[in-house]
């Protein structure tokens, strides 16, 4: 088998793993007493990042 | 004795966060408190040893067979996200305990250096299978003992009076100046 | 949109503001020309991996969009690693690992995730190159303060060619007072704060400004 097939089975095969473990973590639901738990980390500012603290406070304005 | 010295030398001397400057963003992120510095300690060494084994394997059983070594980053970043799903899948359905207290921290570990560093740092260091696990477990405990210390420090600081503009990640930079010129200390113990 | 370019190099410069991207740009920064070099790996990576990830962005299901975007990453960045390595073997010795890691860089993903994966491909575009000249520009402020100090010059290489040295200069004053502690760790960290908190202040002090105009 040449190797550039290898290397292409193998750039698919772990891309769809991860893809597919990807998917089934985010099926999993979280165990009782921890959906909303979260880390905080303040290590950026990106206030997109759904660990940011400052992601809490907005939702807490909007409600 | 040499493989004592090398794990000596991880923790200490080449201090994974202090003196290659890997894992800064959690080292500023998760340390507000020494629980979450625990929590994240321990999930990063049990994601590094765990990774670092799949990507050993993958680059002597798959890699080096094949001659595809320019493979080396893509996979090895694939194989760590992959491992990381799997980890928080796995821990999710059967242990709510010890999601509580490290799952919670594995998103933040899949866009950790100091993972793909490790797994290439094996490779490049051209490490048996001995020094890799040795090797896996003293870096990832090197970046655990500074989180933690770290943290310590941090809650007494966040209550220090620092002018507003140094508040926060700037004065938390001084700090970890410091510590690294402690730890440059230690440079002659091996 | 100018204003949106320009955004990156002051206010909301993704290194000193947003403080992502700490690790390759504390480590990266003791001389300018690694500076300069990985600055502009990390922005040709960050301008392709926008425009990829607003071309796909409406085909692209929802719930595996980090992994496309990772697979996306990690390629590209493979093909900036293999080029510097063939064209520019200095520069891909001294940076050395942190060159693949660019691919955990927090600013190209967060920037696929914040920015492209919503906006037309144009505006990623952009955005990609105002963010990564932002990032370049708080790497060559770093870097130039650090080998000032350190060794009391500093010296420009053409990348591609390691023995023509397009500039440089040293100032003979400073040479007795070069901090060597400054090529290490001690001094990344030091002159990152610094830096940091000079940022701060601009921010508070112009949103003090703004405030009072609207007074």
């Amino acid at each position: 088998m040449p190797s550039i097939i290898v290397a292409i089975l193998l750039f698919v095969g772990l891309g769809a793993i991860f893809a597919i473990g990807f998917y089934l973590n985010q099926k999993t639901p979280k165990p009782e007493g921890c959906e909303n738990l979260l880390a905080d980390c303040e290590g950026c500012r990106l206030a997109t990042c759904p660990h940011h603290p400052h992601h809490k406070e907005g939702e807490k304005e909007n409600a | 004795m040499e493989l004592l010295s090398m794990a000596l030398a991880a923790i200490l001397i080449n201090n994974v966060v202090l003196t290659q400057f890997l894992g800064i963003c959690p080292f500023l992120g998760v340390s507000k408190s020494a629980k979450s510095a625990v929590g994240m300690g321990l999930a990063v060494i049990f994601v590094i040893f765990g990774a670092s084994l799949l990507t050993f394997a993958l680059y002597k059983l798959v890699l080096v067979p094949f001659g595809i070594e320019y493979m080396q980053l893509i996979s090895f970043i694939l194989v760590i996200a992959a491992f990381v799903q799997f980890t928080e899948m796995f821990i999710k359905k059967y242990s709510a305990s010890l999601y509580k207290s490290l799952g919670i921290y594995l998103p933040l570990i899949t866009t950790n250096c100091v993972v793909l560093f490790v797994a290439q740092d094996n490779i490049t260091q051209n490490y048996n299978l001995i020094e890799t696990i040795v090797n896996s477990i003293s870096v990832p405990a090197g970046f655990m003992l500074v989180l933690v210390l770290f943290s310590c420090l941090r809650e007494r600081l966040d209550s220090a009076d620092t002018t507003s503009s140094w508040k926060g990640n700037p004065v938390a930079l001084v700090v970890a100046a410091l510590m690294a010129l402690a730890f440059s200390g230690l440079a002659g113990i091996v | 949109m100018w204003q949106n370019f320009k955004n990156g190099f002051i206010k909301e410069n993704p290194v000193f503001g947003l403080y992502l991207g700490l690790c390759s740009s504390l480590a990266i920064s003791t001389s300018l020309n690694n500076a300069i070099g990985m600055g502009m790996c990390v922005t040709i990576v960050l301008i392709c991996s926008n425009i990829l990830v607003s071309a796909i962005r409406k085909i692209t299901p929802d719930e595996i969009r980090i992994p496309v975007y990772i697979v996306i990453i990690a390629t590209l960045v493979s093909i900036v690693e293999m080029v510097v390595h063939a064209f520019m073997p200095e520069l891909y010795n001294s940076l050395g690992v942190f060159l693949g890691l660019i691919v955990v860089n927090c600013i190209i993903l967060g920037r696929a995730e914040a920015f492209a994966s919503k906006n037309p491909i144009g505006a990623s575009a952009i955005d990609g190159l105002g963010m990564g000249l932002g990032y370049t520009f708080a790497l060559v402020l770093i870097s130039v303060v650090r080998e000032l100090i350190a060794t009391g010059g500093i010296s420009f290489y053409n990348p591609f060619d390691a023995t023509q040295i397009l500039f440089g200069f040293s100032i003979e004053a400073l040479a007795p007072y070069t901090i060597s502690l400054f090529s290490g760790s001690v001094g990344a960290f030091l002159t990152f704060s610094c830096f940091a908190a000079l940022f701060a202040w601009i921010k508070q002090h112009s949103a003090k400004k703004e405030k009072e105009a609207k007074k």
